[in-house]
């Protein structure tokens, strides 16, 4: 039907492999948000850390923060809209921050990041929050400005495995198998062969999908694309915000992150994968998650500690912030499916106000001391930019005028 | 003031010293008033004729716009879609992440291709759905309001009917989404499936789902357009004169007779023209369709299966559509509404086509004349 995509394509997404264990363990120490297999937080000091990198230090990025946090003099207002992945965390921002700068009040909605995207180039809106980074041909003046680690897990709910937490082993191959509707059962030989001591149901696989366009479903199908060659959205092109979905039997489309997990609780059988953000509430509500085949072949949790392996092994950010986090080919453990979360923001604003209004609400929101901090990150398991990823934050935060 | 009057007042009472003050201005125009209103009746006559002639050329204008835009907006894109685009299946923006190209003169990103078959069949199946099964149970109610049912519970059922009518069509897709599809999905679709397998029982047979797909869809519209073609059918039952059923009923027909040969007949053009309404909504309807559907950009794998339609895909597909810099997906998805257009300018003249036939073949003269 099409041409199908080139790896040659996608090359600039990935980064290039090299694993550097220093680093990785210097990147694991720094975070403050944690998250532990029983989703208890560990909060991991980084002050008695040595940084062995040559970029910016934590103390130097830190001062430039604290100068762009300064709030503008006369009052405005912002609106954000956008990923349903990052909007638990933005609203809790967004109340906190208008309580402290009566004059720059901030407005927030979970909108789903095509929105984010699709109002931030439209200008609608001062802030689009978005899981995907923008393509390369948007127009220049639109900055991706990383403000935090994510990541998404695989939810289900099946009979007997979700109620005793059981992670089951899942890979972007068997997931695209469950998605073109190839495995139809949970007790399919080929999910027995991969979790032989689970003991799985003849319970039929009920497949959830986005109905907004989602930077979740991004993430998601870049997971397929980069491990699978041969799955359905990269037959299709590589991933997107909205993918073509095959159309199979048992399928469910969810709006925003909040729909998903709520529809998942309420179909015995599903499958879904959801923004972390929703995790405390997802395994609250009865559903389990998964382990993820990584990029060097181990089954591995998004714990704290893993999500943060995954986001060291990219050493070398690109100046535009735009980087697949997904499916390292470095990280022993890192988690498969990790991202930046973006707030995308146009350069040139009208109003010098509300441009800095816009510089001081974000620079307080990656800032470690105030919106990332552990008691912000903790409860949605996101966490802080590292040193490399917020000298390049802080760098395109400078340019907004 | 500078202007004479046309005609001059019939008793003039000016004072002789012309006086200049405010108050005797007043009381001039006051005498003079009565002369005035032949010029006010002229220009009354003429505002209402430009304004009712611009009034009437604004539906025009507005359509010729809409189609023009739509068309000068989509062209490009029927340009790169071609007839694959009525063929094809799958929405694909091709590699936004890479670098954009030109295909007789259209900028796409690589590998873009759109096809909008399964919106197209997806658009026409859930408003069949929609019109067969709202159609007799609208028209069975609208008999019943006006025949059978004492005035008062009447008055109470048409009443139920309007406010049906007046519910936003988000209401009944949060409805169809959260309770009634999955309702459907536990209590009906399952003894669906157990119908005889032979045609047209056979249609049910398959997999029947979790409450989003072709089949709640269409059960939603139906449900939205059943006022509309009620009310309509009530109105008109109504308006049959009581004298032509009175004389049926003496030549000792039955009420399904009578209801057959005289009121059916009567009413049936102007029932046509509800159902056709009714159609109208159901191809259109965006949002309800938009979240009972299941929003797959295929064609359902069996009556239960996810679909989208024309409107749905339009509203679901915007916001990915504007990261498409190329500004083809947006272009694409105005190819897709004047697909929509088409398809209700060609259902309209279906049933006018229809409306004709039938007042032809009608049997009593009177129900011509609608």
């Amino acid at each position: 039907m099409q041409p199908r995509n080139e790896g040659s394509d996608l090359a600039p997404l990935r980064r290039p492999s090299r694993a550097n264990r220093g680093l990785v363990r210097a990147g694991a120490l720094t975070l403050v948000g944690a998250l532990t297999l029983t989703g208890a937080t560990v909060s991991i000091a980084s002050a008695s850390t040595t940084q062995k990198t040559s970029g910016p230090t934590l103390k130097s990025l830190e001062t430039q923060l604290t100068s762009l946090e300064k709030p503008p003099s006369t009052s405005a207002a912002l609106q954000e809209t956008g990923s349903s992945l990052f909007y638990p965390l933005v609203s809790a921002w967004a109340s906190a921050y208008s309580k402290a700068h009566g004059n720059v009040p901030v407005t927030t909605a979970s909108t789903g990041s095509g929105t984010g995207q699709a109002d931030a180039l439209n200008g609608t809106v001062a802030i689009g929050a978005s899981d995907a980074y923008l393509p390369p041909s948007d127009p220049s003046n639109l900055l991706n400005i990383p403000e935090d680690v994510s990541a998404q897990q695989i939810d289900y709910n099946v009979s007997g495995v979700s109620a005793s937490h059981v992670h089951l082993k899942l890979s972007a191959a068997i997931l695209n198998s469950i998605y073109t509707g190839k495995i139809t059962h949970w007790n399919d030989p080929a999910l027995k062969k991969l979790n032989p001591t689970v003991s799985l149901p003849n319970e039929q696989i009920v497949v959830l999908h986005r109905s907004d366009s989602s930077g979740d479903s991004f993430l998601f199908t870049s997971y397929l694309s980069y491990q699978d060659s041969s799955s359905f959205p990269m037959s299709a092109g590589g991933p997107t915000t909205s993918p073509s979905w095959p159309s199979i039997p048992n399928t469910l489309a969810e709006k925003g992150n909040q729909g998903m997990e709520a529809g998942c609780v309420a179909t015995p059988g599903c499958i879904a994968y959801i923004g972390v953000s929703y995790l405390r509430e997802a395994v609250k509500n009865g559903l389990a998650y998964a382990q993820l085949l990584n990029g060097k072949g181990n089954y591995v949790l998004p714990t704290a500690i893993n999500i943060a392996n995954e986001v060291a092994s990219f050493q070398k950010i690109p100046a535009n912030g735009a980087i697949s986090l997904v499916d390292s080919k470095s990280a022993k453990n890192g988690y498969p499916i990790v991202n930046f979360e973006y707030a995308i923001v146009n350069a040139n604003q009208s109003n010098p106000a509300t441009a800095q209004a816009i510089k001081a609400f974000l620079a307080w929101g990656m800032d470690p001391r105030n919106g990332s901090a552990s008691s912000y990150l903790s409860p949605v398991y996101f966490q802080a930019l590292a040193p490399n990823a917020m000298a390049v934050a802080v760098n395109l935060l400078k340019k907004i005028q | 003031m500078s202007e004479e009057p046309a005609v001059p007042p019939e008793g003039d009472r000016l004072p002789a010293e012309p006086d200049h003050s405010a108050g005797s201005q007043m009381a001039n125009t006051m005498t003079r008033e009565p002369s005035w209103r032949p010029r006010r009746r002229v220009v009354a006559e003429r505002v209402l004729g430009v304004g009712s002639g611009v009034a009437a050329l604004v539906p025009l204008a507005g359509l010729v716009a809409a189609v023009a835009v739509l068309l000068v907006e989509a062209l490009p894109a029927i340009r790169y879609n071609g007839w694959h685009f009525i063929t094809g299946s799958g929405f694909n923006p091709g590699n936004l992440y890479g670098k954009p190209v030109h295909t007789g003169g259209v900028l796409h990103f690589a590998g873009a291709s759109y096809g909008a078959f399964p919106l197209i069949i997806g658009t026409i199946e859930s408003a069949a759905i929609a019109v067969v099964v709202a159609c007799p149970i609208a028209i069975g109610a609208a008999v019943l309001i006006v025949e059978k049912l004492p005035g008062r519970i009447a008055n109470v059922v048409g009443f139920c009917l309007e406010v049906l009518a007046g519910i936003p069509s988000v209401v009944f897709g949060l409805w169809g989404v959260l309770t009634f599809g999955p309702w459907l999905s536990h209590n009906i679709y399952p003894a669906l499936a157990h119908l005889p397998n032979f045609p047209p029982f056979s249609i049910f047979r398959g997999n029947t789902g979790y409450g989003q797909g072709l089949l709640s869809a269409g059960l939603v519209l139906a449900v939205m357009i059943i006022p509309i073609v009620a009310a309509t059918t009530r109105d008109l039952l109504r308006q049959v004169p009581a004298a032509t059923k009175e004389g049926a009923e003496a030549l000792g027909m039955t009420d399904a007779e009578v209801f057959q040969t005289v009121q059916l007949r009567w009413v049936r053009t102007g029932v046509i023209g509800a159902i056709v309404l009714g159609l109208g909504r159901a191809l259109g309807e965006t949002i309800a369709v938009a979240l009972v559907s299941g929003s797959i950009l295929q064609t359902s794998s069996n009556i239960y299966g996810n679909m989208t339609t024309i409107a749905a895909t339009i509203v679901s597909q915007l916001d990915a559509a504007n990261t498409d810099t190329t500004g083809l997906e947006v272009k694409t998805l105005a190819e897709a509404a004047l697909v929509l257009f088409l398809i209700t300018v060609l259902v309209n003249i279906g049933a006018r086509l229809l409306v004709r036939r039938s007042a032809r073949g009608a049997a009593l003269p009177v129900g011509a004349g609608f």
